[in-house]
C-alpha cells in the first residue's frame, strides 16, 4: 500500500484510518493505470486551455462590487473589520 | 416562461450555496451568476436548487448509477423544464439517458462560468437537462454568449443553434461501441443506417480516463483549496493553532472521494511526478485534440456505458471535457447514446436529434 | 579580506494600478481593513480571474527600462499553499513564461560602472496582510493587497557589498518611478526586497551555504541586515561555532538580528502548474513600441534636459531628478510659471523645509502646482515679498488657500505708491533723529537701523531695494 501521509500534508487534511485505506488503494490503482502514460510519446506542447483565444483583458478601471460587511458576514470570525484566525507567529 | 432547477453549484446572491458540500455549510454566496440573470431576464422561473453529491465528484470505483442526481430527477419527473448543472464526468449524461431525458454539454467557452461554483476550470461548462435536444437548445440560447466578467470564453455575443446542414455524416467507433451490450450496440447501429457512416479510430481512448484524472484531480485539488475555514464556510471547533484548524476544518469538511481527488492532486503535480503525469497528460490531450478528424464526419457517436467499472466508463464522457467539444445524451430505443460534434456546431447534433426521432 | 560575500536579489514591486490583477477592486493604498475587497480577491468560489490589461503594460514597461528580452508568448502559473493571508490558496505567478528574462542594471560603485544582470522578471499577485493582535492573541486577516499586481525582479547572484546592493536598489527605483510603473515605497510596502546571501573564500568559485532574508523595509535595514548576516556566515565559517543551513530568516529591525523563519520552511512543494482559466497573452512588436513611446522621460534624460536646456545646477537637478515625485512637481509646476531657476529654487528651498517640518521626505511631498506656481509668481513679479511668500507656502500646504484670493483680501500686497513709502521714512526720521545725526556724522551703520524701522512700519509689504534708495536720498537731504 503506498503512503500518502505526506499528501495529506500538502493538502492540509488528516484522515481517518479506514479513509485512507481506501485512498491509498485507489490511489495505488489510479498511479497503475496512469503508468500507461508513459508508453505514449509525445512530443509535443502542453495543451492547457482548448480555447485557441489570446488576450483576453480587463480595462484597469475600479469598481466596488460587494460591500465590506457582505464580505465579512460569510467569515466564521471577525473582529474590528478584520477575519480572525488563530496566532500565525511564534 | 420555463421552470428552471440550478443545481446547487450555481450561486445566486444571498442564497445558501453549498455543491454540496459540508465545507460550504453557511456560506451565503455574493453574487449572482451570469446565467442566473440571464434566465430572468428571458422571463423563466427558477423553481428551485436541486441537491448535489459534494462537488459533483462521483465515486470512480463504485457503480452508482442508478443513484440519479437531483437536477435530472426533476426534468424527469416534470417539477422543472430544465436543470443547468456542471457534468464533468459523465455522470449526468449516463443518467440523463438512461431516465429518457437529455443532456446538453455545450461548447467549453461558449457559456459564462461567472457564479458558478468551479472544480476543474479547464474543462468545466454549465450544460442542460432537458426533455429534447431542440429544446434544450432553446434554453441554451438564451444562456450562452460572451461575459466579460469570465476570461475565457469564445467573443461570439450570441449562438444560433438553429443554422442546419442538410446530410450529417456520423463517425462510429466501432471497436468501443462493441464493448457495450447488444441492445446499445443495435441501437448505434440502427442509428448509424439513417445516416452516411464511417468507422473511426479513436486513437489514444485507451488513456482518456487517465489523461481526465490526472487533469481533473490537479485543478481540483487547486480549486478546493481556497475552503479552509478562515474566510467563509465551515471552520471545525476546538483547533489548537492555525496548522489545526486548517486540517481539522477540511477533515472534517470534506467528503472522501473529494479527499481523494485532492490527493491525487498533490500527487501528479508534485516536484517529482509533475512531468510523468501531470505535465505528460497536458501533452496527450493535444495529441487527442489532434486526433480527431471533423473533416471526415459530422458527429462522433459513443455509448453511455461499456463496462461495470465506473472507472472504465470514464474514458467514453472524456472527450468532449478534454477537447471542449460541444456532446449531448439521450436515449435512442431505449439506450443511452452520445453525439459529439465539432466547436461550435451544436445545432449539427440536434439535426442528428431530429432525424433519428423522425 | 580573505572571504567574499556573494548576493543575488528578489525585488517585489506593487504595480501602479487603479484595480487589481484579476479582479476590479482598487488597489489603493491605506484604505480601511478589507475594504478594498470582492468574491474573487476573498478567495470566494465563482469570479474567474480577468487579468487587468494596464499591469501587463506596466510589466512591458519594467522589461525595457531593465534591458529584458520580453517573452513573446508568456501565461501564468498557479502556486499552491496554505497561509491565511492567501484567500485562495494559491498565489497566480508566472514560473514556466515570465515576462521577461536577461535584462541588466548598470549601477556606478566606487570601482567604476558595474552592470548587474537580471535572471527575469514576472508577474504575480500580492498577499493579503496579517496583523498580530495583542489584545485577542489572534492574528487579523486584512485582504486589501490580496491580488494586488506586483513584479518580482530576480537577479542573478552579482552583489558583493552592501554598497552595491542598496545602489542597485536606488537605481531601480529611479527607473520604475519615472517609468510609471511603480511608486516604489519601502515604508508602505511598494517595494520589498529579499537578499539572499552566501560567503565563500575569496577566489574560490564554490557558492557557500545560502541563505535567504526578508522583512527590511528601508534601505538603512537593508544594508544592516546584510551587514549582520555576513558576519554571521563568517563567523560560522571561521569558528565553526554554527552550522549554516539553507533556510529563510527574517529580519528583526529592533534587536538588529536575523532569526530564522522555521515554520513556513517545511513542505514546501508548490505544486506549480499553468493556470488554465486565463489565455496566454501574445505581446507582439506594436504592444511593445506602443509601450516604449508611452514612456515617461528617465530620470538620466531628465537631469540632461534640466542641466543642459534649463541651465539648472548639477546639484539643483540631482535632487529634482533624484525623486519621481519632485519631479512630477516641478514639471507641473512649469506648466503655470516657465522660470525653471525659481521654481527649483521654491521646491528644494522652501518646499522641502516645510515637508520635513511635517516629517514628509521628496517623495511624499504633495502641493497644488497651480496655487505653487502662482504664488511663485507674486513673489517673482514683486507683488509680495519673498518672506510672505514663505507664509503663504505653508498656508498653501496646510490650508489649500488660493495665493491671489489671499493676498487681496488680506491686502498683503506690496505697496508701491513711493510718495506714501516717503512719508513713512519721514516719519521715522523724525521719530529717530538722534540716529540721523549720527549717521550724518558718519556712522554708517545706523543705517541697517532705520532701514529695518522703516520695514517693520510697513509689514514687510515694500520692496526693500525702494526703500533703501528712499532712505538715502532722504537723509542726504534730497
Ligand atoms: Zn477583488
Amino acid at each position: 500500500m503506498i503512503d500518502i501521509r505526506d499528501y495529506e500534508a500538502m493538502e492540509k487534511l488528516s484522515l481517518s484510518e479506514a479513509e485512507r485505506n481506501w485512498v491509498s488503494s485507489c490511489a495505488e490503482l489510479l498511479l497503475k493505470s496512469f503508468d500507461e502514460l508513459e508508453k505514449i510519446e509525445a512530443d509535443v506542447d502542453p495543451l492547457i486551455t482548448v480555447l485557441d483565444i489570446l488576450n483576453i483583458f480587463r480595462e484597469d478601471v475600479a469598481v466596488k462590487k460587494v460591500s465590506r460587511e457582505e464580505i465579512l458576514s460569510n467569515a466564521p470570525e471577525q473582529y474590528d473589520g478584520y477575519i480572525q484566525v488563530p496566532k500565525t507567529l511564534e | 416562461m420555463n421552470r428552471v432547477v440550478l443545481e446547487d453549484c450555481i450561486m445566486q446572491k444571498g442564497i445558501p450555496v453549498t455543491a454540496g458540500s459540508k465545507i460550504l455549510e453557511n456560506f451565503i454566496s455574493p453574487l449572482t451568476a451570469t446565467v442566473v440573470n440571464k434566465l430572468l431576464d428571458h422571463g423563466n422561473v427558477i423553481v428551485q436548487r436541486a441537491k448535489m453529491y459534494e462537488f459533483g465528484i462521483p465515486n470512480f470505483f463504485t457503480d452508482d448509477s442508478d443513484e440519479i442526481p437531483e437536477a435530472i430527477k426533476v426534468v424527469k419527473d416534470g417539477v422543472a423544464d430544465y436543470s443547468l448543472c456542471n457534468d464533468l464526468f459523465g455522470k449526468y449524461r449516463r443518467n440523463a439517458a438512461e431516465t429518457g431525458c437529455c443532456y446538453i454539454h455545450p461548447t467549453y467557452g461558449t457559456v459564462s462560468r461567472f457564479g458558478l461554483i468551479p472544480l476543474v476550470s479547464s474543462m468545466d461548462q454549465i450544460g442542460v437537462v432537458c426533455k429534447s435536444i431542440p429544446e434544450g437548445l432553446k434554453l441554451l440560447s438564451q444562456i450562452a454568449g460572451n461575459d466579460l466578467e469570465d476570461g475565457a470564453m469564445f467573443p461570439e455575443k450570441f449562438y444560433d443553434y438553429a443554422k442546419n446542414k442538410q446530410s450529417i455524416s456520423v463517425g462510429i467507433p466501432e471497436s468501443i461501441v462493441n464493448k457495450a451490450d447488444q441492445e446499445t450496440q443495435s441501437a448505434i447501429k440502427e442509428f448509424a443506417e439513417k445516416f452516411n457512416s464511417v468507422n473511426v479510430d479513436l486513437e489514444y481512448f485507451d488513456v482518456y480516463k487517465q489523461v481526465m484524472m490526472i487533469l481533473s484531480c490537479a485543478e481540483i485539488s487547486n480549486n478546493i483549496s481556497r475552503y479552509d475555514g478562515i474566510k467563509f464556510g465551515y471552520r471545525a471547533s476546538g483547533y489548537k493553532g492555525i496548522d489545526d484548524l486548517y486540517i481539522k476544518t477540511r477533515s472534517e469538511g470534506l467528503g472522501v472521494e473529494t479527499k481523494l481527488a485532492a490527493i491525487m492532486g498533490a500527487m501528479v503535480l508534485s516536484k517529482n511526478q509533475y512531468t510523468p503525469y501531470y505535465e505528460q497528460a497536458t501533452k496527450i490531450r493535444r495529441l487527442i485534440k489532434e486526433s480527431l478528424r471533423f473533416d471526415a464526419y459530422d458527429i462522433i457517436v459513443l455509448p453511455c456505458c461499456i463496462s461495470e467499472d465506473p472507472y472504465e466508463n470514464l474514458s467514453l464522457f472524456a472527450l468532449p471535457n478534454l477537447v471542449g467539444l460541444p456532446c449531448a445524451s439521450f436515449s435512442y430505443k431505449g439506450q443511452g447514446i452520445q453525439l459529439i460534434a465539432n466547436v461550435k456546431n451544436e445545432n449539427l447534433i440536434s439535426t442528428a436529434w431530429e432525424v433519428c426521432m423522425a | 579580506m580573505k572571504y567574499e560575500v556573494v548576493m543575488g536579489l528578489e525585488v517585489h514591486v506593487e504595480l501602479a494600478t487603479e484595480s487589481k490583477l484579476f479582479c476590479s477592486c482598487s488597489a489603493k493604498f491605506g484604505a480601511e481593513a478589507n475594504e478594498n475587497v470582492c468574491p474573487a480577491c476573498a478567495g470566494m468560489p465563482g469570479m474567474p480571474a480577468v487579468t487587468n490589461k494596464k499591469a501587463v503594460e506596466l510589466g512591458i514597461a519594467a522589461a525595457l527600462v531593465t534591458n529584458s528580452e520580453i517573452t513573446r508568448t508568456m501565461f501564468f502559473d498557479k502556486k499552491n499553499y496554505f497561509y491565511p493571508d492567501l484567500p485562495t490558496g494559491y498565489q497566480i505567478t508566472q514560473l514556466f513564461a515570465p515576462i521577461c528574462r536577461n535584462g541588466w542594471v548598470e549601477i556606478e560603485t566606487g570601482e567604476g560602472k558595474k552592470k548587474i544582470t537580471l535572471k527575469q522578471i514576472h508577474i504575480e499577485e500580492d498577499a493579503g496582510k496579517l496583523v498580530h493582535d495583542n489584545r485577542t492573541g489572534t492574528s487579523l486577516v486584512d485582504f486589501n493587497r490580496a491580488s494586488v499586481p506586483l513584479v518580482e525582479i530576480v537577479s542573478n547572484p552579482d552583489f558583493r557589498t552592501a554598497e552595491e546592493v542598496v545602489t542597485y536598489l536606488e537605481k531601480l527605483r529611479s527607473l520604475l518611478s519615472f517609468a510609471g510603473v511603480s511608486d516604489c515605497k519601502l515604508q508602505e510596502g511598494s517595494m520589498r526586497c529579499d537578499v539572499n546571501i552566501s560567503v565563500r573564500e575569496k577566489g574560490s568559485d564554490k557558492l557557500g551555504t545560502r541563505t535567504e532574508i526578508k522583512n527590511m523595509n528601508s534601505m538603512k535595514a537593508i544594508a544592516a541586515a546584510i551587514e549582520f548576516e555576513s558576519q554571521r556566515h563568517i563567523d560560522a565559517l571561521e569558528t565553526g561555532s554554527e552550522v549554516l543551513v539553507q533556510e529563510t530568516r527574517r529580519w528583526d529591525d529592533n534587536i538588529g538580528e536575523t532569526f530564522s523563519m522555521r515554520e513556513k520552511e517545511n513542505a514546501t512543494d508548490y505544486r506549480y502548474f499553468p493556470n488554465p482559466e486565463i489565455m496566454p497573452i501574445v505581446i507582439s512588436d506594436e504592444w511593445i513600441s506602443a509601450v516604449r513611446e508611452s514612456l515617461p522621460e528617465t530620470a538620466q534624460d531628465k537631469y540632461i534636459r534640466l542641466t543642459q536646456k534649463l541651465g539648472l545646477s548639477e546639484y539643483d537637478s540631482s535632487i529634482i531628478t533624484g525623486s519621481k515625485n519632485l519631479a512630477d512637481i516641478f514639471d507641473e509646476t512649469m506648466k503655470y510659471f516657465n522660470k525653471p531657476k525659481e521654481v527649483v529654487n521654491w521646491i528644494i528651498v522652501e518646499l522641502l523645509a516645510i515637508a520635513k517640518g511635517d516629517n514628509k521626505g521628496g517623495d511624499d511631498v504633495k502641493i497644488d502646482c497651480k496655487k505653487f506656481a502662482k504664488l511663485i509668481e507674486l513673489v517673482d513679479n514683486n507683488t509680495i515679498n519673498r518672506g510672505v511668500g514663505k507664509k503663504l507656502l505653508s498656508l498653501v500646504w496646510k490650508e489649500g488657500i488660493d495665493p491671489d484670493v489671499y493676498v487681496k483680501e488680506n491686502n498683503l500686497g506690496m505697496v508701491s505708491d513711493t510718495d506714501m513709502i516717503g512719508q513713512v521714512i519721514k516719519n521715522i526720521l523724525t521719530m529717530h533723529s538722534k540716529s540721523v545725526d549720527e549717521y550724518k556724522s558718519g556712522n554708517q551703520k545706523v543705517f541697517g537701523f532705520l532701514m529695518g524701522q522703516v520695514m517693520r512700519e510697513l509689514g514687510g509689504k515694500a520692496d526693500p531695494q525702494v526703500i533703501k534708495k528712499l532712505l538715502t536720498d532722504l537723509l542726504a537731504g534730497k
